[in-house]
Order: C-alpha cells, then structure tokens, then sequence
C-alpha cells in the first residue's frame, strides 16, 4: 500500500486526480478535535463551538471532493449544512439561556433532572 | 513531490499554511479556558475555513461562510457570551476525560487508515473549471444545480428556517417559571 500525501490535486496522464489525502487527513482531525471538544468540555456554550468544528470539516471534505470529482453536488449540499448549523445554533442558545434564566448555572454536570 | 512550476509550489505551500492554521485554531477552541477565547479561535478557523474553500474553487461557498458562520452565528454566540457572563472553567483529569481521549484517537486512527483510499475520478460532463467559468461563475453554477436538481432539499431547507424563526419566539417570549417544589 503507497501512501504518499499530494498536497493539491494534480492531474495525471491516466485522467487520475490525486491530492485528496490532505483534504480528508485535515478534515478528518479537525472532526476528532471538535469531538474531543464536546466530549471533555462542561461548558454549554463551548459544546456548541465543538459541533460547529465537527459540521465545518464535514463542509470542507465535501468542497474539497466537490472539486475533485467536478461536480456542484458538494457544495450545494455544504450551502445545506450551513443552514441546519445556523437554525441549530439558533435553537441551540436560546434552549442554553432558558436553562440559564432558571437554574443560575452554566456546568452541564449539574443539569441532571427534566424538571426547573 | 514538487515539481519546478512556481505557481504550484506556491499553491501548496499556502493550502498546506493555511490547512495547518485551521487546526492550530480549532485546538485553541477546546484548550482555551475562557468561552471569548474560545470563539475568537473559532472565528480564526472559520476565516481560515474559508480561505481554503478559495483555494479549492469555491468562491460562493467562501463568502456564505463569512457572512454567516464568522458574521452571524459567532456575533450570537458572543452576545450569548456577553449575557450570561464567560466565566472560566476549572478543568481537571477524571475517568470519563481518558475514556473520551481513548475514544476519539480510536476513531481518528479508523478515519487515517480510511484516508487511504485510492484516487478518485472526475465526473464526465461535470462542473470543470471552464464549464463553471463558461457558465458565469461559482454563484451561477451552484443557482443552476440548485433551482433544478436540489429544489426539494432547497425548500425543505427554508422550512427548516422557518421553523427555527417561530420556535425561539415561542422559546424566549414566554419565559418558563420554575414550578415549586411540593412541601411533604
């Protein structure tokens, strides 16, 4: 198994793109990064800033093979990504300040029972 | 590696910057101790995010990402910050932290080895670099495939922001009261 790391894509003599390693090895850590985040994190707010990572390298994978394969399907899917991001995060810190009008308290650890 | 043409050195070596700055940025959101910091770093992600979606011909895609993930949302999550006050968070090792780290290298060790893969062809008759420009641009091109093979995840999409819109009305205007505990 060769496994050599093309920074950008290069096209070959057999109409063969390689480059696609740096696009998934970047995408891929910033992925592990943003799940580390919302794993170890007590904070709310910074949970949320973790699921932004996780949803911004799935984008950056799809540009990157939308450009490799030469088709528009990435990005239009990448333009749908952003839109549930932006109501997630909407829905996301408004839920976080209800929680914060009631109980006076940011640590996730403590928020353990349904009711105020 | 490199060959001698200058243009794609230097298109390597700036990918290859700016792919190593978007990392750096995402783990000084989840090492910073103070929510700001936290978004600040998110913001230089974003904006180095963005570059990179330059980099790979994504001209539209780059600008929406400006506008609203480094426009919109961090100016939310800092006015959210503002509100409830960024306090710092005390961050100590426990058994859940190690089974987290154990975890996420598992997972980024199955995702390495799928990165693998071997090289991928092109789509004939897809969107190349001259098509696009034929057509008028990256805008264009992503208007043409939108309004005619994506129209249904389209609307769903403006459902979805609809729904959003009405929901934090309903969330923030009728504050919730607390109910009392019942005295035994």
């Amino acid at each position: 198994m060769s496994f050599k790391i093309f920074i950008y894509p290069r096209q070959e003599a057999s109409e063969i793109i390689v480059g696609h390693q740096f696009v998934l090895l970047i995408s891929a850590s910033m992925f592990c990064i943003g799940t580390v985040g919302f794993l170890i994190r007590k904070n709310p707010l910074i949970m949320f800033m973790s699921v932004e990572l996780m949803l911004n390298s799935v984008n950056f994978l799809l540009i990157g093979y939308s450009n490799f394969l030469k088709s528009m399907d990435g990005q239009i899917f990448a333009l749908i990504i952003m839109t549930v991001a932006a109501a997630e995060v909407v829905v996301g810190l408004a839920i976080i300040l209800t929680i914060f009008r009631t109980r006076h308290d940011m640590d996730v650890d403590h928020i353990n029972v349904l009711k105020g | 590696m490199f060959g001698f043409d200058f243009f794609e050195l230097t298109r390597d070596v700036i990918t290859l910057i700016v792919g190593l700055t978007a990392l750096l940025a995402s783990l000084g959101v989840i090492l910073c101790s103070s929510p700001v910091y936290c978004a600040l770093y998110l913001i230089g992600n974003m904006i180095c995010l963005a570059l990179l979606f330059l980099l790979y011909n994504a001209e539209f895609i780059a600008a929406v990402q400006i506008i609203v993930y480094a426009g919109a949302v961090m100016i939310l999550f800092l006015f959210i910050i503002a509100l409830l006050g960024g306090k710092k968070e005390v961050q100590e090792p426990s058994a859940q932290r190690s089974m987290a780290f154990v975890f996420v290298i598992t997972m980024l060790g199955e995702l390495f080895l799928s990165a693998t893969v071997g090289p991928t062809k092109p789509i004939e008759g897809g969107f190349d670099l001259q098509t696009v420009a034929q057509v008028g641009g990256s805008a264009k091109a992503i208007g043409l495939e939108l309004f005619s093979r994506h129209l249904v995840p389209f609307e769903l999409a403006s459902g979805l922001l609809l729904v959003a819109a009405v929901g934090i009305i309903c969330l923030s205007k009728f504050s919730y009261t607390p109910v009392r505990r019942r005295a035994k």
